[in-house]
C-alpha cells in the first residue's frame, strides 16, 4: 500500500514526521517553505553570520601573533592550546545546532536541501583550525541563502567561499603580492580545478581535455584567502591572450573567476549532472529519466532556476511511488527519530548548556528524573556520538566528494547495529511517557507496515517495542 | 475469561495448606535503624515460573509439557521432592541450600488478560488492580512513608523509564552501559520484523554471532549481555551498601514465544548470574539485611505451541533472596495442573498475589503501616499485618 502524500513528503523529501507539526499536503506547501525558510536564520554559527567573522578575526589574530613570535622562538603553547580549545567548542555547539535546526525546523524540505547541497559542496570543518569557525558560517551564508534562486550564484557562493579554497588547498597568500605566471606554468594546484569540473558542475563523466582543467585551474590560482581576514582575492595570474575553455574566451580580466563560473553553471553536462544527483539522493539511486527529464527542461527553460528544478521534481508521479529503495543516513535516521519523541525545545538548549559547561560523561548518579537535562552523557551520545559511530560526524565529510546517499553506503551489519542500539538508547532515555502504539504513529504515520504495528505492540519491553519501531525497514528507508 | 480474585481468604488458606509461607525472617530479627535493603528485580517478558521451578512431582509432569519438562533423573536439579530447578539456574543452588534464596510459586500480579506485556507490566509496577491504574510506581509512593530518612534512598538503575520507581518522591538513577545487548526474545522479534525486506534481513543475519567472523556487533553478543546483566547486579549492590536502600532494575529476556528452551537457558542463566553479582556487590553484612523481590508480569501457558515456545499465561513465580529472607524453600499454594485445576484450563492458577509479598518485606524491613501499605501503596490490597506468619 502507498502512503499518503504527507507521508511520502514527510519522510522521501524531510525528515519525517513530527508530532504538533502539519505535514505538507501538496507539492504547492513544499515549495512554499522555501522562501519561508530562506528568511529565519539557523541555529548556527551560535553569534550569527557577522558575530562569527567576529570571532574568528579575533581567534586568527591571536594565534597569528603567537606564530609570529613563535618563530621568533617565544612560542606561547597555553595560548596556542586556549584558542583550539575556543575553536573545539564553537564548532560542537554549532554541530548540535545543525542537529537541532533539523529536529525543529517545520521546513522539512528546505532542511533537506540544506544537506544535500552541503554534501555537493563538501567541506570538512575538522580540517584546518579557520575550518572550525567557518564551515558553519559556510552552510548560513552561502549554501542555506542561495539554494532556491539560480545555480550559479550558489555555485559562485560555494566555490568563493573562504570555507571552500581553505578546505580544498587553493593556495594561501599571506599579504604579500605574487608574481605573475604563464599559463602552462608548473605546480599548478589543480585540485579546486578538478573538484569544481568532477564534483560541483559538469561531472566527471562530462568529458574534458587536460588544457580545459588546466585553464580552469590557472584562472582559480588567482583566488587567495587572507588568513586573517579571510577575505577572499582574485588577482588574475597574468595575461591569457583570449584562452578558451570549453568554447569561452577569457582574457585575464578581474572578473574571469566570476565570469567562468557562471560560464559552467548554464553548461548542459551541469544541469544533467546536478538534476541526476537531486533524483538519486531523494528518489532512487538508480534516477528514472522520467522524473529527470522534465527537470532538465525546466533548468534549460529558466536557465538553472532551482525552485524550478524542484518543482518539476515533486510534479512527477514517479517521485511520489511507493517503493522505498533508499535507506536513509545516519544523520536522517538521528534526525526524524528524535523528531518522533516529541522533544521539547528546552531539553536540546539544556544539553547544548551542559555539554558547553563541561558536564559531559556522567560520573555519579543523576539526581531526579530529567532526560537530557540531567544526562548530558546520555543527550550527547544520542546526537554528536552517535553521527560519529554511524559514520556520519556533523560537517566532516570523508572527502570533497561528500557522503555518500547510496543505499548500499548504510545497510551494512555495523550500521544496523548502530542503529539498533540508538534507539535502545533513545527508548530508555526518551520513551518514558509513550505509549508504544502511538509512537509508531508519530514516527510512521500510514507508511507503517502491519507486522511493524504488530510486533510492536506485542514486544515484551516498552523499549523494545520503541526500538523496533525505530529499527523497522519502512522507518530507515525513504 | 474468568478472573480468579486472590482473596484474603485464599491466601489464608494458602497459609494453613503449605508448611512455610511468609518469606521474610522474623520481624524482630531484622535489621533496625535504616540498614534494611530492599532490591525490585523486574522480569520483563513474562517468565515460565513453571520451567525455572518444575513441579516434577505433579502427576503426568513430563506428559503434560512434552520437550521442556524435565526430572531429576533427565537433569533437573531436586529442591523439596516435588520441586525441582531447571538446569540452567544452576549456581543458584548454593544460595538456596543457604536458605538465602527461595520461591514462591503459582505467584501473579493484578493482570488477567494474557494479551499485553505493557499493561501487565504497568500493573505490576504501578500496583494497582484491575480498573484503577495509578500513574505512579508502588515503590516511589512506598518511599514517602518510609519513617526514618535513611531508608529512603532510591535508586533506579539502568533505565529512566521505569515506571515503579517513577512518582512524587524524588529517586536518583544511573545509567550504565549494562543493557545494551539485546536479550534473544528481542532478537527473535528483530528477525521477524525484517523478514518481509531482503536488504534488512541479510544484513541483520550477516551482524549476528552466528555469522561465524567473531567480528560482530556488540548489541547481538550474549556474552557481553551475560556481562553487563552481572555488572549491573554488581553495580547496585555497590550502591546499597553504601548510601542507597532500596533500588529496582530490570532483566528481560523472558518472552518465549519460540524455541523455549534455548531462551529460557539464556535468561535464566542471566538471571542467575544476576542474583550472585548482587550479593558480591553487596558484601557479607549488607546482603544480610537485604531482600530482593524478583517478579515478572504474567506466567506462560503449560502447553507448547508450534514453535517450541510458550504463549502467554496468568501465574508464574516470584524468587526472593537475600539475608532477610527465609528461603530454602518453595512457598505458595499449589493449586495442581489438571485440567480443572488450570486457570482457563490454560494455564497455572495463580494462589498468591505478588503484592502481598511487596507488601510484607515494606512493611517488615520498612516499618511502613499497614494503614498506609493499603491505602496508599496497594489501594484495596486484602493485607492483614497481624496475621500470625508476619509476626514471626
Amino acid at each position: 500500500m502507498t502512503p499518503s502524500f504527507s507521508t511520502i513528503a514527510s519522510r522521501r523529501f524531510g525528515y519525517g514526521m513530527r508530532p504538533g507539526e502539519d505535514a505538507p499536503d501538496d507539492v504547492d506547501d513544499m515549495m512554499a517553505q522555501l522562501p519561508k525558510a530562506m528568511k529565519s536564520a539557523p541555529r548556527f554559527p551560535r553569534e550569527g553570520i557577522t558575530g562569527r567573522r567576529e570571532t574568528a578575526g579575533r581567534l586568527l589574530s591571536v594565534r597569528a601573533v603567537e606564530a609570529k613570535a613563535a618563530l621568533d622562538g617565544r612560542p606561547n603553547v597555553a595560548l596556542r592550546k586556549e584558542t583550539q580549545k575556543e575553536a573545539d567548542r564553537i564548532f560542537e555547539r554549532d554541530a548540535l545546532g545543525r542537529i537541532t535546526q533539523a529536529v525543529y525546523s517545520p521546513y522539512g524540505f528546505y532542511e533537506r536541501l540544506a544537506t544535500f547541497w552541503m554534501d555537493h559542496f563538501a567541506v570538512n570543518a575538522r580540517k584546518v583550525y579557520e575550518t572550525h569557525m567557518i564551515v558553519p558560517l559556510f552552510e548560513a551564508e552561502a549554501i542555506r541563502p542561495n539554494l532556491a534562486g539560480p545555480f550559479s550564484k550558489l555555485l559562485k557562493a560555494a566555490i568563493l567561499h573562504p570555507a571552500m579554497l581553505i578546505y580544498l588547498d587553493q593556495e594561501r597568500v599571506e599579504a604579500t603580492a605574487n608574481e605573475p605566471e604563464a599559463p602552462g606554468a608548473p605546480a599548478l594546484n589543480e585540485t579546486l580545478g578538478r573538484d569544481l569540473l568532477d564534483l560541483h558542475t559538469m561531472g566527471a563523466d562530462a568529458g574534458y581535455s587536460v588544457e580545459d582543467l588546466r585553464g580552469v585551474s590557472f584562472i582559480l590560482a588567482g583566488l587567495s584567502v587572507d588568513n586573517r581576514s579571510l577575505e577572499i582575492a582574485y588577482r588574475p595570474r597574468g595575461r591569457t591572450n583570449g584562452m578558451a575553455l570549453f568554447g569561452r574566451t577569457y582574457t585575464g580580466g578581474s572578473d574571469d573567476h566570476q565570469r567562468m563560473l557562471e560560464d559552467l553553471a548554464v553548461r548542459p553536462e551541469t544541469a544533467r549532472f546536478i538534476c541526476r544527483k537531486l533524483v538519486s539522493h531523494f528518489i532512487s539511486d538508480d534516477p528514472p529519466a522520467e522524473v529527470v527529464e522534465p527537470m532538465l527542461a525546466a533548468w534549460t527553460e529558466s536557465n538553472g532556476d532551482l525552485t524550478r528544478v524542484y518543482r518539476a521534481m515533486l510534479d512527477q508521479p514517479r517521485a511520489w511511488s511507493g517503493e522505498m529503495s533508499k535507506v536513509i543516513p545516519p544523520f536522517d535516521f538521528v534526525v526524524t527519530g528524535l523528531r518522533a519523541f516529541e522533544l521539547k525545545p528546552g531539553e536540546f538548549q539544556a544539553l547544548a548548556k551542559a555539554m558547553e559547561s563541561g558536564v559531559g560523561e556522567e560520573a555519579m548518579p543523576m539526581t531526579g528524573k530529567g532526560v537530557m537535562r540531567d544526562k548530558p552523557g546520555v543527550a550527547r551520545a544520542l546526537t554528536i556520538e552517535a553521527l560519529k559511530r554511524m559514520g556520519q560526524p556533523v560537517w566532516q565529510p570523508p572527502s570533497p566528494a561528500g557522503f555518500s546517499d547510496r543505499t548500499d553506503a548504510w545497510l551494512s551489519p555495523g550500521q544496523i547495529s548502530e542503529r539498533i542500539g540508538w534507539a535502545r538508547m533513545a527508548a530508555r532515555a526518551l520513551g518514558r511517557d509513550v505509549e508504544p502504539e502511538e509512537f509508531v504513529e508519530a514516527a510512521l504515520g500510514d507508511g507503517a507496515r502491519d507486522v511493524t504495528r504488530e510486533l510492536v505492540l506485542a514486544a515484551p519491553t516498552k523499549v523494545h517495542a520503541l526500538t523496533l519501531a525505530l529499527a523497522s525497514p519502512e522507518f530507515n528507508r525513504r | 475469561m474468568s478472573f480468579t480474585r486472590i482473596t484474603r481468604r485464599g491466601f489464608l488458606s494458602a497459609s494453613a495448606a503449605s508448611v512455610m509461607l511468609w518469606p521474610l525472617a522474623s520481624r524482630g530479627q531484622s535489621a533496625t535503624g535504616g540498614e534494611s535493603r530492599l532490591v525490585v528485580i523486574l522480569l520483563r517478558g513474562g517468565l515460565d515460573g513453571l520451567q525455572l521451578v518444575q513441579p516434577y512431582g505433579e502427576a503426568g509432569w513430563s506428559g503434560l509439557r512434552a520437550g521442556l519438562a524435565l526430572t531429576p533423573e533427565t537433569g533437573l536439579l531436586d529442591l523439596d521432592g516435588f520441586y525441582g530447578l531447571d538446569p540452567s539456574a544452576a549456581s543458584l543452588l548454593p544460595l538456596y541450600r543457604a536458605g538465602e534464596l527461595g520461591f514462591v510459586h503459582a505467584t501473579a500480579g493484578p493482570y488477567r488478560n494474557r494479551a499485553d506485556h505493557f499493561s501487565a507490566q504497568n500493573m505490576l509496577e504501578s500496583g494497582s488492580g484491575e480498573g484503577r491504574l495509578q500513574r505512579t510506581g508502588w515503590l516511589n509512593r512506598a518511599l514517602a512513608l518510609i519513617p526514618r530518612s535513611a531508608g529512603r534512598r532510591a535508586i533506579d538503575v539502568n533505565a529512566s523509564m521505569e515506571l515503579i520507581l517513577s512518582g512524587a518522591t524524588t529517586t536518583d538513577s544511573w545509567t550504565t552501559q549494562a543493557d545494551t545487548s539485546l536479550a534473544p526474545d528481542e532478537v527473535d522479534m528483530l528477525a521477524r520484523l525484517y523478514s518481509e525486506d531482503d536488504g534488512f534481513s541479510r544484513t541483520l543475519a550477516a551482524a549476528m554471532p552466528a555469522a561465524g567472523s567473531g567480528n560482530h556487533s556488540a548489541i547481538f553478543d550474549p556474552q557481553r549481555r551475560a556481562a553487563g546483566i552481572a555488572d549491573m547486579a554488581r553495580l547496585t549492590g555497590g550502591l546499597l551498601r553504601e548510601n542507597y536502600r532500596i533500588a529496582s532494575f530490570s532483566i528481560g529476556g523472558w518472552d518465549s514465544h519460540r524455541d523455549q528452551k534455548q531462551l529460557f537457558a539464556r535468561a535464566s542463566a542471566d538471571l542467575s548470574r544476576a542474583f550472585l553479582a548482587l550479593k558480591e556487590g553487596l558484601g557479607e553484612e549488607a546482603w544480610r539485611n537485604t531482600s530482593v523481590l524478583a517478579v515478572t508480569e504474567f506466567g506462560r501457558a503449560l502447553r507448547l505451541n508450534d514453535h517450541g515456545g510458550t504463549e502467554h499465561g496468568t501465574g508464574s513465580l516470584a524468587i526472593i533472596a537475600g539475608g532477610a529472607v527465609a528461603g530454602g524453600s518453595v512457598m505458595g499454594e499449589w493449586p495442581g495442573l489438571s485440567h480443572d485445576a488450570l486457570l482457563d484450563g490454560q494455564d497455572l492458577a495463580p494462589t498468591t498475589d505478588v503484592r502481598e509479598i511487596a507488601a510484607a518485606m515494606l512493611y517488615q524491613q520498612f516499618d511502613i503501616s499497614i494503614g498506609n501499605i493499603v491505602s496508599k501503596v496497594f489501594p484495596g490490597l486484602d493485607f492483614d499485618g497481624n496475621s500470625i506468619y508476619l509476626r514471626g
